[in-house]
């Protein structure tokens, strides 16, 4: 188990709970910790946290280091800072740590982001650098703010400028504007809810929630808790949403070896799925491939006990529901055919269109 | 130039004529009678990415040789108008035919089909028939399809990134993990049945599940070819090229599409820039030289080979070439048509625009590409 997962634990039992009738659905244990960790629960946490509130969960999701850890690799995968461009400093690897930690908050890591060495090499030049800043800092349209990127392309070549309404000479002061504008604060908190609710926020709540964040950005995290426990989150839980590549290979690694995978296991899974345009039949091998590797945790046919309580579990486990009573019939009849391992019947799941949504 | 011939303007009317009649029956796809009368059957696009200035190409022929004697054979386009649309807007514009602008790394599908869509849907290609391989990783899979609401994934193109898939490190992991096992008969069966049993499924994807299986297939057996070994300047663009080779050889699809883009490197550096554009035409003319040795594609295939848009006209401080002064430098750069039906030796000096690409190819193959802005590239045809 996970260090996080270990304090997780140890805060769930320390904790004054009642149970009972606070009991989590399966849904929202699978998928709350895949949104805020980008993984599923281990089957510690899993036993942990079905005793929880929503509120509760929630609250001990977003105290984890492990859930900043998460949104900084979603920052820099948002910025295409990955493989050969992924930041390498201390001051950008410290980001989760000092976020968790109340040190910094989060337009503070954006900016830290926007000067590490990596932000400049993936952006070369004044502008294609430009371009980004204000694309993918501020959400400007470049082709309809063309003065502004004349300005801001003198700026980073060393001129005076006023770029955004804030007077600047370096690359580093485009960065620095562009990060404290009103522009980045509506940019970044609508990009934001999509990503967590997997839903366009209203014009309305989303001025609200900047007027909060101008007014000290330490708000973020109250803002996620909102999110994650309003109706919108809630409809998002039973729409479901399609895995990205990176969500998968994790989800992956904990549904069937029981831990998250290291960097070096997951990167180049997830590069390699990134090169699909449909990563389905690799998504496939990938499956096959632990199944049927030493790491996967699976019990022997003879070991499963109950067939039909074996489906039950992994059924919640994998896809956050119950089977139907059909599933159920032909997993548990499937299981007494001698062509039928449990490895079939988790790679059935695993590799279906369902699981690849959460 | 700038008019049409009479057999060009015959042509063209009896292709609106087989589409038309296409759309009038909706019946099954066919292709035109134009198309059915030409000899190119297939068709290899090349986008040139990364920003490559014509005057470093066709403008010191030392550079590319083998880009040079295929011109001598084909046509080249000396003024083909771009938009500096950022890498991502302007490559994508190539596929759909429309200069649209998206955000510089913007990491999502477009609004517009792109000519792989039209291609599958009109001829009803299956999903091998058309593939796109490419170096620039996450965002380049966007090419694949858009998400117009008449097309989209089921019509796109396989899309394979050399450098995402090809390399050390995945390969690394994989030999970690050991090859997958063949499923026995018995249990191949029970795992049908218990997909089929599984209630909620998804959207229709690329891949039919024999065409996915090919894939796989075909992924596995890359692995082990060398691709994931080539190292160098333009080690992604090499790869993005190898694959194309290599996919061309074995699946003979219908339409492959390659996009480089290591070019980029001259953001910093004019030699390094330089070399690699040396190095894609020497990896180019491996691809075209597997497509003469081959009866089947030698007289059939058709390539057609564009950047996304050129470089500044002066160097940077850093000795080195940007991509946003405006200058005709980075504006217009050169197409280069080579295949059986076009002329040869043929140079036009007229202005025509990188967004005919699409219709050009789209016509070439029987198909229509009936939301892109471009027109078929005039004076083509022999």
């Amino acid at each position: 188990m996970s260090l996080v997962g270990m304090l997780l634990v140890a805060f769930v039992a320390t904790s004054k709970v009642a149970a009972g009738a606070r009991a989590q659905d399966a849904r929202a244990l699978r998928t709350l910790p895949m949104d805020v960790l980008g993984r599923p629960p281990t089957e510690t946490e899993r036993t942990a946290w079905s005793t929880q509130s929503r509120a509760e969960l929630v609250d001990l999701l977003l105290a984890a280091r492990e859930g900043w850890e998460r949104w900084c690799d979603e920052q820099l995968y948002y910025f295409l800072l990955i493989n050969n461009f992924h930041p390498k400093a201390d001051r950008v690897a410290a980001i989760p740590g000092d976020l968790a930690e109340g040190k910094l908050d989060v337009r503070a890591a954006i900016h830290r982001i926007g000067l590490c060495p990596s932000f400049e090499q993936r952006n070369p030049g004044a502008d294609t650098f430009v371009t980004v800043v204000m694309e993918q800092l501020c959400g400007l349209d470049v082709k309809k703010n063309a003065r502004e990127l004349d300005i801001g392309k003198r700026v980073y070549d060393g001129a005076d400028g006023v770029f955004l309404g804030q007077p600047g000479k370096t690359q580093a002061d485009l960065v620095r504007i562009a990060v404290a504008s009103p522009q980045f604060t509506r940019h970044f908190l609508a990009r934001e809810h999509a990503r967590y609710v997997h839903a366009k926020a209203e014009p309305k709540e989303l001025a609200a929630w900047a007027a909060r964040f101008d007014a000290d950005p330490r708000v973020f995290r109250d803002l996620l808790r909102e999110w994650l426990l309003s109706p919108a989150y809630a409809a998002r839980l039973a729409r479901g949403a399609p895995q990205e590549n990176r969500l998968f290979v994790r989800a992956l690694y904990v549904d069937l070896t029981g831990r998250a995978p290291t960097e070096a296991e997951a990167e180049p899974l997830r590069e390699a799925l990134d090169g699909l345009a449909d990563p389905t039949p690799l998504r496939g091998v990938l499956a096959r491939l632990l199944l049927d590797s030493d790491k996967a945790k699976l019990p022997k046919r003879e070991e499963l006990g109950e067939p039909g309580a074996w489906v039950d579990g992994l059924f919640a486990r994998l896809l956050g529901r119950a089977p139907s009573v059909e599933e159920r019939a032909t997993f548990v009849a499937s299981l007494a055919e001698p062509g039928c391992r449990p490895q079939t019947v988790v790679y059935a799941i695993v590799s279906s269109a369902e699981y690849a949504r959460y | 130039m700038g008019h049409l011939h009479r057999r060009e303007f015959l042509g063209l009317a009896a292709a609106g004529a087989g589409v038309l009649a296409l759309n009038a029956r909706g019946a099954a796809p066919v292709a035109s009678s134009t198309s059915a009368a030409r000899k190119t059957k297939r068709v290899v696009l090349v986008a040139f990415a990364g920003g490559v200035r014509t005057r470093d190409t066709f403008g010191t022929p030392e550079n590319v040789p083998n880009l040079k004697k295929l011109a001598d054979e084909g046509v080249l386009y000396t003024r083909a108008r771009t938009a500096n649309l950022g890498h991502f807007g302007a490559a994508l514009s190539i596929f759909t035919g429309i200069a649209e602008q998206r955000g510089i790394r913007e990491n999502a599908r477009g609004p517009y089909p792109t000519l792989f869509e039209y291609a599958r849907k009109d001829l009803g290609l299956a999903a091998n028939d058309v593939w796109i391989t490419t170096s620039g990783g996450a965002q380049q899979v966007n090419y694949a399809y858009g998400l117009h609401a008449e097309y989209g994934a089921e019509y796109g193109a396989n899309t394979l990134d050399g450098e995402g898939i090809f390399n050390k490190e995945f390969k690394r992991v994989l030999d970690a993990l050991g090859r997958p096992r063949e499923l026995p008969k018995d249990e191949e069966a029970v795992l049908k049945k218990l997909r089929a049993s599984l209630a909620q499924g998804g959207a229709a994807g690329l891949n039919s599940a024999e065409s996915a299986a090919q894939v796989e297939r075909y992924i596995l057996q890359e692995l082990t070819r060398g691709t994931a070994d080539l190292t160098g300047a333009n080690a992604g663009d090499a790869k993005a090229l190898r694959l194309a080779r290599n996919l061309v050889s074995l699946f003979k699809p219908k339409l492959t599409a390659v996009v480089l883009q290591d070019a980029d490197t001259a953001h910093g550096s004019y030699n390094g820039y330089a070399e690699v554009i040396r190095r894609n035409d020497a990896a180019l003319g491996e691809l075209v030289q597997a497509v003469r040795a081959d009866p089947e594609l030698a007289n059939s295939t058709a390539l057609i080979v564009v950047p996304e848009f050129g470089r500044d006209r002066d160097l940077n401080s850093r000795r080195g070439l940007d991509h946003g002064d405006g200058s005709e430098d980075l504006s217009n750069v050169a197409c280069l048509c080579w295949g059986p039906d076009f002329k040869r030796g043929e140079v036009v000096k007229d202005e025509v625009q990188v967004v005919d690409v699409t219709p050009t190819v789209c016509e070439l193959l029987g198909a229509r590409a009936k939301l892109a802005k471009g027109k078929r590239l005039p004076g083509l045809f022999g």
